[in-house]
């Protein structure tokens, strides 16, 4: 085991598979020469050279309309929007294009296109750099979604992403870039489809994504000491969700929290609460609690940007809230 | 500016086959549109379709020049140019009625999204415009490839105001990409006149040579000056030239779509262009005066298209529907690239 931060699993994971994929490309605002908005992308024009690796023009929708028409003439397409709030630019190419393409066309091609798309509350980035839309896509169909939440899953599940012959939407928090993590020094990837249980826990559980496992993990710690045995899972993937591994735990504790940055409404949980209600319903003791981050835009502020996400407390509440049934 | 091509083309200068064939392809087109037209009205096809009647030399014209590699994407109105590019007439027919025989495997009908590999030809955009920008990605892939492919991106004169023009244009300037943009103007988008929806200076290819991309335009409906200067723009892009965009004037001469009565358009004008600027009966008359080809020539190839026809679609009517469980088929690839 060797320990990197998130954002050079990232950069391992891209270099690895452009070596091994010889018909992949890396292209975006700024990756070519500026090795991206975070650096992401260090090292890759020099192994790779200018063809497969280029800077764009600031235009989203070419980026990802670009990104189908590379595939459908033979290539592995691999690009990013330096924000996943950029995501509306591009929403005609990703939403009705990459998903759908090859289902209307009667599945003739492969459409191995893989896009980064940087989510999250960081800095004060404001209303507009500090988004997290993916549920939007679990809404689409023939996309796939991914949420690593650290260095370990961010390597396995990209190399996974670049090597499928779909298209895979793969949201990065900011704030996990400089996060350290443990990973093997050998090749490995992880299937999608695959949740993992952070925790094991007898008394609720809390399904949490991205930034919020770690808030997760840290709220499951200080309930301990209440009593309160919270078990944590993550999903990584949404599409495809791995429905086995949650219906188990909330099978088996019967409470269940969804935490999550996205806004509550409409966010990825209210498609797991649903889930949960109709495949689950009688194992629950409670009713399923959402805690997301509030139905506004984001503020630029970062005293209220913090304000308006969950956080570990928001998280013990709910929590505690469940546990009164 | 663009150049507006005037040329007076002497048919006597190319070889008897190579001008049948221009003919057939134009003939080919509009007796399978026509048919497609009958078999709507029989109840046998449903949903919209968007007649290419009055445009064949279009196809005809540019994938005369293309090879089975070279790409295209067509548009709503596209029948012409896939057929032309050489997707087989039944599969073609068993996607408009839904049959498992369609490339689409049955999930056709309506607006058809037509894909077959085999001949390039990668599909249809149904919401108008994203042909731009895939156009600009399947380009870029020859660029990488290092392959001497060409990608045709057909596109009407609404679509080309989409924002997508400028960012496929942009790509395909910026990185000398193969591809020959090939904009049917036929005046209208649904309703609306192209001078209603474009500030132009003059006409739509007039835009790309803002992009350092060499713009043409021509009478669309004058088969053998759009076959010289698409085979033109194909060659440069071929030879690592870069692209060219070409405006072809042209004209539908049914409604937008299958039940449109057109009303915003005035019959008199429909009419001219049917009498006096038809593609097929122009190129006919003109074939006859140079001497290149005589009556029973057409009437030869007239007889083999109808049956072609014909045969294609008893060969569709004869597919079976698909089972209802079809549409779970296909929405994920299985396996790794
Ligand atoms: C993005 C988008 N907007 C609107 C439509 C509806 N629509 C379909 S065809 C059409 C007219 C297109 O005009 P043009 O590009 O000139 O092609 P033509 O129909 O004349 O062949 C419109 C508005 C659509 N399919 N996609
Ligand atoms: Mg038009």
């Amino acid at each position: 085991m060797k320990t990197i931060s998130y954002m050079q699993a990232i950069n391992e994971a891209l270099l690895e598979e452009m070596e091994r994929d010889g018909s992949s490309v890396y292209f975006g605002e700024d990756v070519a020469t500026m090795s991206g908005a975070f650096g992401a992308t260090a090292g890759l024009l020099d192994r790779f050279g200018p063809d497969r690796v280029f800077d764009t023009p600031i235009a989203e929708a070419t980026i990802a309309g670009a990104a189908l028409g590379m595939a459908l003439a033979g290539l592995t397409p691999i690009t990013e929007f330096s924000f996943a709030d950029f995501v509306g630019i591009a929403f005609d190419e990703i939403y009705n294009k990459l998903g759908k393409w090859n289902w209307m066309h009667g599945c003739c091609f492969k459409i191995p296109v893989t896009i980064r798309l940087p989510v999250g509350v960081m800095a004060g980035a404001g209303p507009e750099h500090s988004q997290s839309p993916q549920a939007l896509f679990m809404h689409s169909q023939g996309l796939k979604v991914v949420v690593p939440s650290n260095a370990y899953d961010a390597k396995g599940l990209l190399k996974t992403a670049i090597r499928d012959p779909n298209p895979v939407l793969y949201f990065e928090h900011k704030v996990l870039y400089g996060m350290p993590g443990e990973v093997p020094e050998e090749e490995y990837t992880i299937p999608f489809g695959q949740a993992e249980v952070k925790r094991e826990g007898s008394d609720v559980t809390i399904i949490a994504t991205s930034l919020q496992v770690h808030t997760a993990l840290a709220a499951a710690g200080m309930l301990a000491g209440e009593g309160i045995e919270a078990e944590v899972i993550d999903p990584r993937t949404l599409i495809p969700l791995d429905k086995e591994t949650i219906l188990a735990s909330v099978r088996k504790t019967g409470r269940v929290v969804i935490t999550h940055e996205e806004q509550k409404t409409g966010g990825t949980g209210a498609e797991l609460a649903a889930i949960l209600a109709e495949e689950a319903f009688f194992d629950l003791a409670a009713p399923i609690k959402r805690v997301g981050s509030a139905d506004t835009p984001i503020p630029q502020s970062i005293f209220l940007e913090q304000e308006f996400k969950p956080n570990e407390e928001k998280l013990m509440s709910a929590v505690r809230e469940v546990m009164q049934y | 500016m663009a150049e507006v091509v005037k040329r007076d083309i002497d048919p006597a200068r190319y070889d008897k086959d190579f001008l049948l064939r221009l003919y057939r392809e134009m003939v080919k087109q509009r007796a399978f549109d026509e048919n497609l037209i009958r078999l709507l009205h029989e109840g046998k096809v449903s949903g919209f379709y968007h007649s290419g009647i009055g445009q064949e030399a279009t196809g005809a014209g540019t994938c005369a020049s293309l090879r089975d590699d070279d790409y295209i994407l067509y548009d709503h109105r596209g029948c012409n140019q896939m057929i032309a590019k050489g997707v087989p007439l039944d599969k073609i027919y068993g996607d408009f009625m839904g049959r498992l025989c369609g490339t689409t495997c049955g999930l056709g009908a309506g607006i058809v999204h037509v894909a077959y590999p085999e001949k390039g030809v990668l599909g249809q955009s149904g919401t108008l415009g994203a042909c731009f920008v895939i156009a600009a990605g399947a380009g870029y892939a020859v660029k990488v490839k290092k392959t001497d492919q060409v990608c045709v991106c057909y596109f009407g004169d609404g679509t080309a105001a989409r924002e997508t023009f400028h960012g496929g244009m942009n790509w395909a300037g910026l990185y000398n990409l193969p591809i020959v943009f090939y904009c049917e103007n036929n005046e209208y988008g649904i309703s609306t006149h192209y001078t209603k929806a474009h500030a132009l200076k003059n006409n739509i290819a007039d835009r790309a040579d803002g992009y350092g991309i060499p713009g043409y335009v021509i009478d669309g409906n004058d088969v053998l000056l759009v076959y010289e200067v698409a085979k033109e723009a194909i060659e440069r892009a071929r030879s690592g030239g870069g692209p060219s965009f070409i405006e072809g004037k042209t004209f539908r001469y049914r409604g937008h779509f299958e039940g449109d009565p057109a009303l915003y358009r005035d019959q008199a004008v429909v009419e001219e262009w049917m009498e006096k600027r038809d593609a097929i009966k122009n190129y006919r008359a003109r074939l006859i005066a140079a001497g290149a080809a005589a009556e029973e020539d057409f009437a030869a190839v007239d007889a083999e298209v109808e049956k072609e026809i014909l045969d294609a679609i008893a060969a569709a009517e004869a597919s079976p529907m698909p089972e209802c469980t079809r549409i779970y088929e296909g929405l994920f690839v299985e396996g790794v690239v």
